[in-house]
């Protein structure tokens, strides 16, 4: 069982590095054409996002509409 | 999802160790001491958001230079940065942090910004 | 918000039905594949349903797949990315067509003792001469193994390793000549028993869709 959870762990790592920096970039967004920063706006948004869920459950002060 | 390893080593500690990494790039998963819950908490947040800010403002820049975008994606790419700036200096004013109380120090790797 | 997976050909297949809400924006022979985007924040679980869609596409047909978290306003702003690209994708895909990618990482096996400890006369620039030197066989051991395998698929692209890993390079290899392939991997594992070896995949040939 811990096996395959360290397996799949694994092919994660692998995972990532592709999806996160291969594949056709096409100009969406604010997703630029570097594969870095591709990495690094899926992080922001996923951090962004992890900041508004603290407010929503009461661990950070009430902040205003600035997120 | 069928399984991806078509060969491995019979012991996977080596690659196992790269797991952390992965972990950091997408867990939102932040321990802290509950007394120092919040402060602590958007601390550490802001600072990886700040860090992410200037690398991508970097990247951009360097975009920018090299040329191939259109005058519309530089135009909001500027505005997208004016505004994640100032949503930063929002944020930080929010929590009574300076910009020094960002700049994480990190020891022997010296400073985080 | 629309939320980018492949390209493929226009026509082929029926889509998938795992994914009912894929539809396709034709432009010029070839067609992105998408879907409205999710409001999910990315974890695992979205990268591998991602994957598992890609993959499904990829079960009856070629394609390129489009970075992760490609998201554009709606179809017409796909049809607007695409203008002007259609004759470069058509070669891309044309590049990878039959074929899938493989990745190939290498470590130093765990039970591999740390370099030998130089005597203790030696100096500390001598130590760290003798640690690089261990470190650099250790490389090229693992670089060693790209060769054989190189030769057997249609094209190959070194990545650089991260510390620890010694080695990483992703290969594309034709559908069927798979097993072949991860039969070598094999063999050149039981040929160095200081590595640790990995071979992962199939995948949607990621690492050759966009150069």
């Amino acid at each position: 069982m811990s096996t395959t959870i360290a397996e799949r762990e694994v092919a994660l790592v692998d995972l990532v590095d592709r999806l996160l920096g291969g594949g056709v970039v096409v100009a969406g967004d604010i997703t630029l054409a570097v594969a870095d920063v591709d990495l690094v706006y899926v992080q922001l948004r996923a951090l962004i996002s992890s900041v508004a869920t603290a407010q929503d459950k009461g661990l950070l002060p009430r902040m205003g509409d600035a997120l | 999802m069928s399984d991806k390893l078509l060969h491995a080593p019979l012991d996977l500690d080596p690659f196992a160790s790269a797991i952390p990494r992965v972990d950091d790039a997408l867990s939102r998963r932040i321990n802290a001491d509950p007394e120092s819950l919040e402060r602590g908490l958007a601390q550490l947040v802001l600072t990886v958001v700040e860090l992410l800010r200037q690398l991508m403002e970097r990247q951009a820049l360097r975009r920018i230079d090299a040329g191939g975008l259109t005058d519309e994606q530089e135009e909001r790419l500027g505005r997208t940065f004016m505004e994640l700036d100032q949503r930063m200096a929002e944020l930080r004013e929010e929590f009574g942090l300076t910009e020094e109380d960002l700049n994480l120090d990190l020891g022997p790797l010296g400073r985080l910004l | 918000m629309i939320e980018l997976y492949a390209i493929t050909d226009n026509p082929g297949p029926p889509l998938p039905e795992l994914a009912p809400e894929l539809r396709l924006v034709p432009f010029d022979g070839l067609a992105a594949v998408c879907t409205p985007a999710s409001k999910a924040e990315v974890s695992p679980q979205t990268l591998w349903h991602h994957e598992e869609v890609v993959e499904a596409l990829m079960a009856d047909r070629d394609l390129l797949p489009v970075r992760y978290g490609t998201r554009l306003d709606d179809e017409a702003e796909v049809a607007r990315a695409m203008e002007g690209r259609s004759e470069e994708l058509a070669a891309a895909l044309d590049r990878v067509r039959g074929a899938v990618e493989l990745s190939v990482r290498v470590m130093a096996a765990a039970a591999t003792p740390s370099p030998p400890d130089p005597v203790a006369t030696t100096s500390g620039a001598e130590y760290l001469r003798l640690r690089a030197q261990a470190e650099a066989s250790r490389e090229d051991a693992a670089g060693a193994l790209h060769e054989p395998l190189a030769a057997l698929a249609r094209e190959s692209a070194q990545g650089r390793p991260r510390p620890p890993e010694l080695f990483r390079a992703a290969y594309l290899v034709e559908r069927g000549a798979v097993d072949s392939f991860v039969a070598e991997v094999g063999r050149l594992q039981g040929e160095s028993p200081g590595l640790a070896v990995l071979c992962t995949g199939p995948w949607p040939p990621y690492s050759f869709a966009d150069r």
